[in-house]
């Protein structure tokens, strides 16, 4: 079975089909050896009615010519009566003298007899005849003929019994053929459903793995590459299709498995890009807290003392006091992130300074909701707008300068503004100052060191909002508005 | 689980194998069977022609081979030559003419035949044929009627003068009958005659008959009848031809006068006789003394129509054949005379007689 399996699938088939009409062929030609045998049969039905025949015709044959001896005594039908005589001798010693139940054997017998009684009677005429014995041949005659239409009556006899016998037979003979038709039909039938189901059973059987082959190959189409593989079964075509269609399998797998590889690889090498920009902007902003000018620590410092120097009092402690406070923000400042309380403390320490430095010059206003004053934002952002209003809007201003600070909510944002009431800002220079354009003047004293374009820059980094800063006046000598938005988190 | 698949195929492939095994194995069956009962069918007819074969050939001939009569006696010779491997014809049943006891006896010579019983008759013809048949070395044995001029071997018959001797008992019990009937009625008047007549075949020479009349005659005069005269008279019945016996028994009836009595001496005589009588509303006018037990006999017996008729053992006749055949074949010579049992059947012992036919029949 095995060895037949492993056979190219063209045989396969063609080999099932041939079986297939080969047991038709075999029935067939049993079925024709029937209808032969039968037919022979047939044929032979109505033998012993010719051969009778055949002995009826012999027996007048002799009656005849003995006859026409006795009439013409020519020599012709002398040798015609005895060529007659040996034929129905011949003919009369081929029957059967056995005595049996059935009525035709025994008249047979007594045919058999008479025949031969016949024939003593027909030669003692000839006989007698020609020995010219007048008397004796008619009496030879006439006994010979009795004899002769008593086998005859036999021989009707015989005949109708015969037919009758053998009609009898064939008209059964008729039957057994339309039962064997019948029977005949049936069997054909019968294997021939058989042979339908063997062709559908091994070729399905065959076609199997083709058929799971294709099923599977559905499945790699639909995109599921996991799906049962087909076990190898023979090696036929369907066989080396399935092999191949296997290995197919595993190398798509195997390359998606390296592509699916490669791409993690990459998406790996862009995060880590995408770290080491964060840390560069990190980097960068440290860089830019680190621009804070020294400077201005020992200006300060240089006032305090000259403050304490003049007068060596309270205020003076106050003042120096402020400067610590101010400074160590600056240097514990080390952190990025800082509350807005840090943040406003430190400006109103710095606006302390500023009054201490410029005698009282700057008025100093604070609308704070101090709710908000827990609120988280990124350290030394209001100092420096402070100081750039200070410096920019107010400076000249005297006594008349003056900075107020809001702290609110707007939203879901906190708002904190430093309006002031100086020389404005032009339409133009904002938008410098906003793009990061603004020139710095080099080396100005009295500056913290900390641009406003690093102001802009941290914030827009820290709170991921282009609009967290914006800057607001009306124009010339009406003061400007600073304005962050920082996002407000409920949790604070 | 990736196994599955292939144990799938497998079973599939084991199950088409099967299938395959048991598609070819019913071929084969079915061929083996329509081959074997094919054969069968044909071998019937070849098998029957090799039936029994016999040693010996009798031929029985008589000239009414249709009669019950006949048909019993044969079927007893035939049953009887059966248990010696012998068998027995009733020649001429099945040949398309009729023909003669003499012409059948003719074919039976001619046919070198084994035996034959014969219904004789005293002709020379008869007598010749008898004589040229022993001569042939054929046994021959003269059934029921007798040639005794010729060299026949033995003579199987019945004893015409015991069947004479029981109808003459019962034409005197008709007799008395009449009389007592007549004593009631009082219409007896004195001395009145009764005839009897006694039907005769034309052709028959046979001493047989005569033997019969005289033993009714004898058997009338012995019991000395007061006060009838009984009167004989022979009807001869023309049987020349196949149905000259009824036309001459019709004749007897469409006289004025029809005879008291009438004794048939074979079946067909009785069968026509009764049926003559109830055609022509003559019953009770005649009673008519009959022949043999066939059914429908017995069953005028029963009617009355016929007041009585003779039981010849046929089946013994046909025995004693055989057994005479046999005898002469194993010892050269046997009995001269074989007579057969004979009983009587009237209205009184009917019923006695049906149950003794049941009981041979469930033998």
């Amino acid at each position: 079975m095995n060895r037949f399996l492993d056979k190219p699938l063209q045989y396969k088939i063609i080999s099932v089909c041939v079986l297939a009409n080969i047991i038709i062929f075999v029935v067939n030609i049993f079925l024709l050896l029937g209808i032969n045998s039968m037919s022979t049969e047939m044929e032979l039905v109505y033998q012993d009615n010719k051969n009778l025949n055949q002995l009826s015709v012999s027996l007048s044959n002799v009656q005849d010519s003995m006859t026409e001896y006795l009439s013409s005594k020519s020599s012709d039908s002398l040798t015609k009566y005895y060529d007659n005589a040996q034929r129905f001798s011949a003919l009369t010693d081929s029957l059967d003298d056995k005595i049996t139940d059935l009525s035709f054997g025994r008249m047979e017998r007594n045919i058999k007899y008479m025949s031969q009684n016949y024939l003593d009677q027909v030669s003692q005429t000839i006989e007698a005849k020609r020995g010219r014995n007048v008397e004796k041949y008619r009496v030879y005659y006439e006994n010979a003929t009795t004899m002769y239409e008593y086998i005859n009556a036999y021989i009707t006899s015989l005949n109708l019994e015969l037919f009758v016998n053998n009609s009898k037979h064939y008209s059964e003979l008729n039957t057994a053929f339309r039962h064997y038709e019948f029977v005949s039909f049936i069997v054909i039938t019968l294997v021939m459903a058989g042979n339908i189901l063997i062709i559908t059973s091994f070729v399905s059987a065959i076609i199997m793995p083709l058929r799971r082959l294709a099923d599977s190959a559905n499945e790699v189409a639909e995109g599921n590459f996991d799906t049962e593989l087909p076990e190898l079964t023979n090696n036929d075509e369907i066989g080396t299709v399935l092999n191949a269609f296997n290995k197919m399998l595993i190398s798509i797998k195997q390359y998606i498995e390296k592509i699916r590889e490669s791409m993690e690889k990459e998406r790996y090498m862009q995060e880590k890009e995408l770290m080491m920009e964060s840390h560069l902007k990190d980097a960068q902003l440290k860089y830019l807290q680190a621009q804070i000018n020294p400077h201005f620590l020992f200006n300060t410092l240089n006032a305090g003392a000259q403050l304490a120097m003049m007068e060596g009092a309270d205020k003076t402690y106050e003042y120096v006091q402020t400067v610590a406070d101010f400074y160590r923000y600056n240097v514990n400042g080390k952190k990025e992130e800082a509350t807005i309380r840090e943040e406003v403390t430190l400006v109103d320490n710095y606006i302390r300074i500023l009054n201490v430095r410029f005698a009282g010059d700057i008025g100093y206003d604070k609308q704070v909701d101090e709710r908000l004053l827990d609120v988280p934002m990124p350290n030394m952002i209001l100092q420096p707008i402070v100081e750039n209003a200070v410096n920019h809007g107010i400076r000249e201003m005297g006594d008349k300068g003056r900075i107020t600070l809001k702290v609110y909510r707007e939203d879901n944002n906190v708002c904190i503004s430093i309006i002031d009431n100086g020389k404005g800002v032009s339409r133009e220079d904002i938008d410098k100052i906003m793009s990061g354009h603004w020139q710095h003047k080099e080396h100005q004293y009295d500056n913290n060191g900390i641009g406003m374009d690093n102001v802009i820059s941290r914030l827009r980094l820290y709170t991921e909002n282009i609009n967290s800063f914006n800057i607001f006046s009306e124009g010339e000598n009406k003061g400007c508005e600073v304005t962050i938005r920082l996002p407000y988190n409920d949790a604070h | 689980m990736s196994k599955k698949p292939f144990e799938f195929i497998k079973k599939k492939l084991n199950r088409s194998s099967i299938i395959l095994s048991l598609t070819l194995l019913f071929v084969v069956l079915v061929i083996a069977v329509g081959f074997i009962v094919f054969r069968f069918n044909i071998l019937r007819y070849n098998v029957q022609s090799e039936d029994r074969e016999y040693d010996k050939y009798y031929v029985m001939i008589t000239d009414n081979y249709k009669s019950d009569f006949w048909q019993e006696i044969y079927k007893g010779a035939f049953d009887a030559a059966k248990e010696q491997n012998i068998y027995v014809d009733l020649l001429g049943d099945d040949l398309p003419t009729q023909y003669s006891c003499e012409q059948l006896m003719k074919i039976a010579i001619a046919s070198k035949v084994d035996g034959i019983m014969v219904y004789a008759n005293e002709s020379d013809e008869m007598t010749a044929l008898i004589d040229e048949a022993i001569g042939a070395g054929i046994p021959v044995i003269t059934l029921y009627s007798d040639n005794t001029h010729s060299k026949r071997i033995s003579f199987v018959g019945v004893g015409s003068y015991n069947i004479g001797r029981e109808y003459g008992k019962q034409i005197i019990n008709i007799i008395n009958d009449k009389h007592k009937a007549m004593d009631e009625d009082g219409t007896r008047l004195g001395e009145d005659e009764i005839n009897i007549a006694i039907l005769v075949n034309s052709d028959a020479k046979e001493t047989g008959q005569n033997v019969l009349i005289s033993a009714i005659k004898d058997a009338i005069d012995k019991e000395n009848i007061t006060g009838s005269k009984v009167s004989f008279s022979i009807i001869t019945v023309n049987n020349t031809n196949a149905f000259s016996v009824e036309e001459s028994i019709r004749d007897i009836f469409l006289a004025d006068d029809i005879p008291d009595v009438i004794v048939c001496l074979n079946e067909l005589n009785t069968v026509c006789a009764y049926q003559a009588l109830v055609d022509f509303t003559r019953v009770g006018e005649a009673d008519i003394l009959g022949y043999y037990d066939s059914d429908a006999i017995i069953r005028e017996i029963e009617k009355g129509t016929v007041y009585a008729t003779v039981d010849i053992d046929t089946k013994q006749l046909g025995e004693y054949c055989i057994s005479a055949l046999s005898d002469y074949y194993e010892f050269g010579s046997t009995s001269q005379y074989y007579t057969a049992d004979v009983k009587l059947i009237n209205k009184y012992n009917v019923d006695e007689y049906h149950k003794q036919k049941e009981a041979e029949q469930d033998e």
